[in-house]
This record gives C-alpha cells, structure tokens and sequence, in this order.
C-alpha cells in the first residue's frame, strides 16, 4: 500500500522539475534521469526498509512458530523450499511494482516519451535488487533464532554496503546495491554486475536452505556454509572479469558517440597514466564522464593512478600533478582537461588517428516537456493504496 | 517391529540430555515415553523427527525417518495467520495426508467450529487439537505426540484418548510423550521409562514391576522404583 504514495511524491516532484528544465534549457533532457530513475526510487526505498522485514518474516516466521519443525518432516529439500519462498517474494516485489511501472501510462497521456529498452534496463535493476534483498534476508532470517535478530543483522549488512560504496572501496564498491541499482538507472547493463548479484543471490538462498536443516549438525552446517561462501567468492571473481556491456539508454550516455567508437575499436595499446589523487573530483569527474565511456569501446585500455595522497590536497603544487598522460607505440601525448572531447582529442593525437566528422544524426537532442502531473495525486495517492487494500481483504476472504 | 533406536545421545554444552537410549517400537502397539520434566522426552522425539542432530545413535531398519514417523510438538502454533482449515488442507497437500480421513479427524476432534479461526488466536486445549489432527491426517505408519493431553480438560481428554484408540486399532502406531504416569497408564500399551536422559526400563507394567521387583500393577510406583 505504501508504494502508490511513496511512488506518486517522487512522480510528481520529478515531472515538475523536467517540466520546468525543459521550458527553460529544453536541449538533452532524458526521461531516464529526469523522471524514471527518480520515480523507481521509490523500489530503493521498499527494498531496503520493506521488503527485508516481509522476507524475514515469512522465511523465518515458520521457525518461530514451530511449524518448520512440521515441514521439515516431508520429502522437499530446503532449497526447494526457500527457492518456492523466493518466487513468491518475487513475484509480490513485481506486484509492488506496479505503481511506479503505472506511471509509465500517465508520463505518456502527457505527451511524455518513454524508450522501452532504457525502462526496461531500470526494471531489471529493481529486480535485480529486490533479489539481492531476499537473499540477504533469507539467510539472516535462518541463521539468527528471532526476527529482530535477523533484521539488525540484514540492515547492518544493508549499512555495509553503503560504507563500502560511499568509500569507493575498489572494484567491491561497483557491485553494492546502491551502485548496481545506479548504472541501471544510467541505462547501463554490465555482464559482470549481473552475474555477480546473482551469484550473491544464491549464495543468500543457499545459506538460509542449508540453515533451515535443523535435524545436521551445527558443524556441518558451519562447513557447509564455508564451503559454499569459498565457492562463491571464486564465482564472483571470475564474473567480475566478464567485460560485455550493453548501453540501453536511448542518449547513449554510458557510451561515446558512435563514430568515434568505431575508429577507438581499431587502435589498440593505449595505456593513460593519471596523476590525479583518488578524492580529487577532477578524477571522478574523468572517470564518470570519459574513462568509463571508453573502456567500453576499448577494454584493451591500461589506465594507472599516480598520487601520494587521497585528496591530493597538498600535491596541487608538485610537478605533474593534474597531468593525464596518453601513450601509444613511443608516442606520448599530455592534457588536464577531464572532458570526454578532450580525452579523444588526445587519443587522436597520439594515435595518429583522424577524428570521425561530427554527424547531427549521433547527437541526442533529448525529449524535453512542459507538462504538469495531471491526476498523478489520485492515481497514487488513493487509487493505488485503495486497489492493494480491496486486493488483500479479497485475498483474505477467499482463503477463509 | 517398526523401529528400533541403539545409542541414541545428545549433548547441549555440558550438558546430556540423552545418554546411550535404546528401545524398540513395534508395529500398531501404543507406546507412551514416561519421565519427569527434563527428563529428554522432547529431545528425544526431536533427534527422532529429524529436527534436532543427535551426537550419536541410530535408527534401525536404516533409511529415511520421515517415511516411517511424523512428529507432532507441543506447544507450538504453526501458521498463525492461517485458518484452521488452511492447515489442515497444506497437511494434505504440502505433508502428503490422507484427504479421505479429514471429515473423520475433524469430527472426532471436534473442529467443526474452528475450521474458519486463525491458528493463533485458539485456545491452547484447541490448537493441541488441531495439531494432533495434522498428525493424525498424515500417512507415516508411526505418529510421535509429545504431551497429546497436554492444556486438554477431562471431557476433552477423553475424547482425544478415543480418538487417538480409534486410529491404533487401524494399526497406527501410537508413540506418546507423557509426563502424567495416570495418564500414560490408562492409555498405552508399553511403556519406555527415561529419567536424567537415560533409559530406566522398557516394557509392559508387568515387565516393568518384575524389572523393579515390585509386585504392583501401579506404574507410578514401578516408575519411582526404578528411578
């Protein structure tokens, strides 16, 4: 039920401020980032303070109320059991979704455009998401003997996550759910994140079945448990290799344009030396605007971080730093600009390659609309939570 | 014989809670486990049932417990949020019950009146009833109940007693946890004694009182003299 109103404050917040964007800028404007991605937070918020709370209690409610004591005694393996679990969160968490998928009909009544693949791509992140939920949840919910126990231990981990993404912590922080569920929201489908969660997920559901046995032995269960974390942790390493990538947006804003992918996929041996400390925003901002658009076109690319300080705060006045080095078959190149144009245009020097002409075609020009949330309020506000309370008294009758 | 247990133990920290049990279970006799609280009645039940690992022991004929007994708790209350009659169908469905004994076990158990209630808002007396009928809907030639009378009045009581005579002259075997010896006397056929986790006598009241050399036919004396 909370999901019709949590889902219409972001909504409506959203399509006022791209309404008011595009009367003023107009140019570039992505219903991606300007409405959607902001309109599905409201399934980040549900993951992390609702759905662990609803996967705890119905995978460990049945411990606390004995009756796990009573399904233990059939044939059906605890895996099977939390798998039949899992599909029902599942299919719940795609029920929940609803409202903000429903948004989708009114964005469009207003005249609003909507790119299925892009939608599509932030859906699957949600999903995705929601996954990763359940199994943390599952396994906490078999592990500990109690419900609260089980929900300090989920959202300490849920904490976690946010420790190790806010401090960047290596290549760990690109598969946290908070940074997962923002490259999907960019549009962005990485291989490796993909399998990664899902490896995470089974590695959840496969605890939380193997801690369900209470007829093994403690031990077992701690070996078993090790055994299948080991097995885990090599999984994740070797998906995190995985390097296909798949742009979904519809401005190609994880990619670079076009032509100029086609001419980078041809040089090959391009190593870029950074001397730009790691809290220096300059950094981010080459990471997040061009690096991370041309390892996609180049996966061949060496990149290396030179800095002797985390904030390169008291580097400013050494030599060379600032300086991004560009450095192909002896040939070597020096810029500091951060922009995506600049770091091809140093590309293109070094190489020795001649810059693809400008097409208007590969420029993306955005959707930009001035429209208001006409009946956004109501639809959210009251016909939503007013279909989930109808639904459940129903539900709840009939299996009376 | 349906079953035999050798060795049976079961360690909580430093403390036993079964010491080398062993006794045997035969086909359609109602057998009642006697002993004091604390004794390790539930614990053995439960190492049995397969929810709790026993340190040691086993099970002869050996293969799969579950096929041959089902184990009713006490004192749980299994789906909460559920009706009475919901449980009773996921015993058919999810437990592999009888469906043609349903009408049958909700008469003799009288849940006429309960089958549209929530599990967790009966009365204790009430959900010992609806869950010795989840037992008694099940298939397992062998049903363990832990405290069957347990929260039950004298009229209620009696009416599971028949209930439950009913069932073992159809040749279910009956395996009983009964911490009131009066109770235990008047219904079962055998008898297993365990006290501080170990096995005290096994057998007939007559068997018992020749094992504690008493010439009595009262378990509760046979009971104290041999622990």
């Amino acid at each position: 039920m909370l999901m019709g109103p949590l889902t219409g404050f972001s909504f409506i917040g959203s399509v006022r401020t791209y309404s008011e964007i595009s009367a003023g800028v107009g140019e570039a404007l992505s219903p991606l980032t300007g409405v959607w991605a902001p309109t599905f937070s409201a399934c980040e918020l549900a993951a992390v303070f609702l759905l662990p709370f609803v996967a705890i209690r119905m995978v460990g409610g049945d411990r606390e109320s004995g009756a796990l004591k009573l399904e233990l005694q059939q044939s059906l393996s605890t895996a099977s059991m939390i798998a039949a679990k899992t599909l029902v969160l599942l299919l719940g968490w795609l029920i929940a979704m609803l409202p903000p998928i429903s948004a989708m009909l009114l964005w469009r009544s207003y005249g609003g455009s909507v790119y299925p693949p892009e939608l599509m791509t932030l859906i699957l992140g949600h999903i995705l998401n929601a996954g990763l939920t359940i199994g943390l949840a599952a396994a906490m919910a078999s592990l500990a003997e109690h419900h609260a126990t089980a929900a300090i231990l989920t959202l300490s981990v849920t904490v976690g996550t946010w420790v190790i993404s806010l401090l960047d912590w290596g290549r760990a922080a690109e598969y946290t759910p908070a940074a997962m569920v923002a490259q999907f929201q960019h549009g962005l489908i990485r291989l490796d994140v993909i399998c990664v969660v899902v490896v995470l997920i089974v590695l959840g559901l496969g605890l939380a079945a193997i801690w369900m046995r209470l007829g093994v032995a403690v031990r077992r269960r701690i070996y078993e448990s090790i055994a299948l974390a080991a097995l885990v942790a090599v999984a994740s390493f070797g998906c995190s290799l995985l390097r296909p990538s798949w742009d979904a947006s519809e401005g190609r804003r994880n990619s670079l344009p076009e032509p100029d992918e086609r001419v980078l996929r041809q040089i090959h041996g391009l190593t870029i030396e950074v001397h730009l400390a790691s809290e220096d925003p300059r950094r981010v901002d080459l990471e997040n605007r061009a690096l991370s658009k041309l390892r996609r076109a180049m996966p061949d690319v060496r990149v290396t971080y030179i800095a002797a300080t985390s904030t390169g705060l008291f580097e400013q006045a050494s030599a060379g730093y600032g300086e991004i080095w560009y450095e192909l078959g002896g040939r070597r190149t020096m810029s500091r600009a951060t922009t995506a144009e600049a770091v091809l245009e140093s590309i293109y020097a070094v190489a020795q390659a001649t810059p693809p002409a400008e097409s208007e075609e590969s420029i993306f020009r955005g959707h930009p609309l001035a429209a208001q949330p006409r009946g956004a309020a109501l639809v959210f506000y009251a016909l939503w939570p007013c279909v989930f309370l109808a639904c459940g008294i129903l539900i709840r009758r009939s299996l009376k | 014989m349906l079953f035999e247990v050798q060795g049976l133990s079961k360690r909580f920290g430093h403390t036993a809670a079964l010491t080398g049990v062993g006794f045997q279970v035969r086909r359609g006799e109602v057998l009642g486990l006697i002993g004091p609280n604390g004794a390790g009645k539930s614990t053995l039940f439960e190492c049995l049932a397969g929810v709790l690992p026993a340190d040691s022991g086993k099970v002869l004929p050996e293969g799969r417990l579950i096929d041959l007994l089902f184990y009713i708790p006490d004192g749980i209350t299994p789906w909460p949020a559920q009706s009475v009659l919901w449980a009773l169908n996921f015993t058919l469905g999810f437990l592999g019950g009888d469906a043609a004994l349903r009408d049958e076990v909700i008469e003799q158990l009288d849940l006429s009146q309960l089958l549209g209630q929530r599990i967790g808002t009966l009365s204790k007396g009430q959900r010992k009833r609806v869950l010795l009928a989840i037992g008694l809907l099940t298939r397992q030639p062998a049903l363990l109940i832990d405290e069957p009378f347990e929260g039950l009045d004298l009229r209620q009581a009696r009416d599971i007693a028949t209930a439950l005579r009913t069932h073992a002259a159809r040749g279910r075997t009956l395996f009983l946890s009964i911490h009131q010896i009066g109770d235990a006397a008047r219904f079962c056929d055998r008898f297993v004694l365990l006290n501080a986790g170990r096995v005290r006598g096994e057998g007939t009241v007559e068997e018992l009182a020749t094992l504690a050399k008493r010439d009595t036919d009262d378990l509760e004396e046979v009971f104290l003299a041999l622990t």
